[in-house]
């Protein structure tokens, strides 16, 4: 009897087990299990309402990024809000971390069970699978309307835009006041000033990093974005071709790799990354870096009281100063949808773009607005938001819209590491261009 | 009749449990892996059809590969053996009886109880050239007067990772090498002392023969654990700089999520799977038929 019991038992257990992980007809994936997924008690009761046979219910699945603590409480308030505004649409956000993203959305991919919106940074690998709808069919034309055009521009692939900003943010040359000011050097707008500033801050202090660089696999796309862009290179050319390995580009990586070797930088480029540099200019152990505009709130938060000022990114060979841009996007999967759910969808931007609440949206972690009137009214609230508006608004941004951007990335990141080894730059630069044109 | 044949089928059904468990969650996916690796996979995750050995032959022909097909031989050989013969010392010390033995043998479970990504984000602050401890402590003890960049070359950032490695794996050898030695009578030492045996003697004729059979438990099982190890060196290095302390999983991981090759990842996972499966083979039937003579 006992034996039969036991049987019974394990037997349930697996059953069980193979029931919990079988799911996946409802949008839930087993693999974002973990993540917080944010939906109403009004929305529970309009789901309940569905199962009924009511048949005036639209549900709306979106996955979205996590950019910071606040993120999955934002979205909370958001379905909360939209619930009430609109109880026949159930709408289930969830918030999945930058570490997890791609591996949920990927594998839900392929198990044909795609969102129906997703926030996250690339979009053209979807694009180019034919997964996604224009932008124009999913978002109205008064909302559309808001975008800066700069911005949409990055998600243009054959004249259809396939995706819309929801924000941004850009990157400037911050640096210690004091320290500067101890080791009686002005500000360096060029490479030649900034050379000149690092020798005289090591010879000022030499336990402190005059510059901070981040060549890691998280970042080092950007360091080489901020050194080609500001001596006339770039990851394209004018016709949006690769020009990985063009001369301007060579010598701009050969400089920063040559801060490194002359002992002005950090110790260990390849693996100090972007927040353990700004760790440690908020101690004051870097003098100078290139950096996001959260970097205020980032030293305020880690109780940092350092005196610290903004200036544009030092240039080279009478290049203007060029920031670099980074934007998050939205967009919608085509999921085969009926008009009412369309029409949802395009309720669904239409209540996110809402200029106050947007302008929540984009303050929340500190970033900046990816529409005009989100702009304006943010610049109003904040002088210091202003100029970073302006920044933001004329910045190079990364050519995320081309499908091979992933390699590129990667690629120019490892030539940049095989340089700190000793590599030859313009060898590595040859081969990568020779590999993207593939 | 009826009881009979029950008799017959009930050692079957008391393993279908497990037949289905593993069926589920580990036979399927090497089966989706395997299939992976011959497809041709978009970025997006979706496979587009079948692609034959491309996938293995792209792999093959990077040179990325062929540095961190060396480096998982590296960290494997070495934090398997340092910490097979570092985990048996250790259990022969642990199996005397002295004061205090039991804490010790408590302290000893620390390493292995812990988190690998806590363990191995530990060491990083630990030898952090800038904020490290080790710096902080030797500049307060006034053996160093300036902060020495314990990492200035890859090659010595993968030999802490493999320090790490054989840290974290140590207790485990330890405690399977514990348990066979608590197994040996301890007449088989009184008849060698008797006889005029000396400690070396002792350990090599009748120690080492008894707990070969928990030694080959442990190392085949290291094996395995260290090969597909991810957290330490992920923590640490991330693999970088260009791949020179990246193992195959760390490398996979990046070809799958930062790259989105999905298809010569699974040919990486698989060729991986078939090392191990190899070599796991391989000491174990040799070990075992030595065993058996």
């Amino acid at each position: 009897m006992r034996k039969f019991a036991a049987l019974f038992l394990s037997l349930t257990l697996v059953c069980g087990l193979a029931a919990c992980g079988g799911g996946g007809d409802n949008g839930e994936s087993s693999d974002g299990g973990s993540a917080p997924e944010v939906q109403s008690d009004e929305a529970d009761e309009a789901d309940t309402a569905d199962e009924g046979g009511s048949g005036e219910g639209v549900a709306i699945n979106v996955i979205a990024a996590q950019y910071g603590q606040n993120t999955t409480k934002w979205w909370d308030d958001f379905v909360k809000d939209f619930t009430a505004e609109y109880p026949d649409i159930d709408l289930k956000v969830e918030v999945e971390s930058w570490n997890d993203i791609y591996t949920v959305v990927n594998t839900r991919i392929s198990n044909n069970d795609a969102p129906d919106i997703l926030n996250i940074d690339v979009f053209a690998n979807y694009q180019a699978d034919d997964l996604l709808l224009p932008a124009e069919e999913f978002v109205s034309k008064e909302t559309y309307d808001k975008m800066y055009p700069a911005f949409l521009e990055q998600s243009d692939v054959d004249g259809t835009i396939w995706a819309i900003p929801d924000l941004a943010s850009a990157r400037a040359l911050y640096y210690n006041a004091d320290i500067l000011k101890a080791a009686n050097v002005e500000v360096p707008t060029t490479w030649d000033e900034l050379t000149e500033a690092c020798k005289a801050i090591k010879a000022y202090d030499s336990k402190i990093y005059p510059w901070g660089v981040d060549m890691t696999t998280d970042e080092g796309q950007a360091a080489f974005a901020y050194y080609t862009w500001n001596n006339g290179g770039g990851f394209v050319d004018d016709d949006n071709n690769w020009a990985l390995n063009s001369a301007e580009n060579v010598e701009a990586i050969e400089y920063a790799i040559s801060l490194v070797n002359d002992g002005y930088t950090n110790s260990d480029p390849a693996n100090d990354t972007r927040y353990d540099l700004q760790d440690m200019f908020g101690a004051g152990q870097v003098a100078m870096m290139i950096g996001p505009n959260s970097i205020p709130t980032y030293i305020a938060d880690g109780g940092y009281s350092i005196n610290y000022e903004v200036a544009p990114i030092p240039t080279n060979g009478g290049n203007d100063s060029v920031s670099a841009g980074v934007m998050d996007r939205f967009m919608c999967f085509d999921n085969g949808y009926s008009d009412a759910e369309i029409e949802a969808i395009k309720t669904f931007f239409d209540f996110f773009y809402e200029d106050e609440r947007y302008s929540e949206w984009v303050l929340m972690e500190g970033f900046l607005p990816a529409t005009s009137t989100g702009g304006e009214i943010l610049a109003e609230a904040d002088e210091s938001m202003a100029s970073w508006v302006d920044i933001v608004g004329s910045c190079n941004f990364y050519p995320t819209a081309k499908t091979e951007w992933d390699d590129v990335k990667q690629g120019v990141i490892n030539v940049e590491q095989q340089a700190l080894l000793g590599g030859n730059v313009q060898e590595l630069l040859d081969e990568l261009q020779a590999e993207i044109a593939e | 009749m009826k009881n009979k044949f029950f008799r017959k089928i009930e050692p079957y059904i008391w393993i279908l449990p497990s037949i289905i468990l593993m069926a589920v969650f580990i036979l399927i996916p090497i089966i989706f892996v395997f299939r992976m690796s011959l497809s041709d996979v978009s970025k997006a995750g979706i496979i587009k059809g079948f692609s034959g050995f491309a996938n293995f032959t792209k792999v093959l022909n990077s040179s990325a590969f062929k540095l961190v097909l060396k480096n998982t031989i590296v960290w494997t050989v070495a934090v398997v053996c340092l910490s097979t013969i570092l985990g048996f010392m250790l259990a022969l010390i642990l199996n005397n009886e002295f004061r205090g033995r039991k804490i010790a043998r408590a302290i000893m479970v620390f390493p292995w109880a812990t988190t690998l990504v806590i363990q191995a984000s530990a060491w990083k602050f630990i030898i952090d050239t800038d904020y490290g401890t080790l710096n902080t402590l030797l500049l307060r003890l006034g053996i160093i007067e300036q902060s020495v960049n314990w990492t200035p070359t890859p090659e010595a950032y993968f030999t802490w990772e493999i320090a790490c490695g054989i840290f974290v794996t140590i207790p485990f050898v330890t405690f399977c090498v514990l348990s066979g030695l608590q197994s040996i009578d301890s007449t088989y030492y009184e008849a060698a002392t008797v006889d005029g045996a000396n400690y070396w003697q002792k350990l090599f004729q009748i120690t080492l023969p008894l707990v070969k059979s928990s030694l080959t438990v442990s190392t085949v099982l290291n094996i395995i654990y260290v090969f597909n190890s991810f957290p330490i060196i992920w923590t640490i290095t991330k693999g970088d700089p260009a791949n020179h302390t990246d193992t195959l999983v760390t490398y996979l991981y990046k070809l799958a999520f930062y790259n989105g090759k999905q298809g010569q990842a699974a040919a990486v996972s698989v060729i991986g799977f078939m090392i191990l499966l190899v070599c796991s083979s391989v000491y174990m039937i040799y070990t075992l038929r030595k065993g058996d003579d």
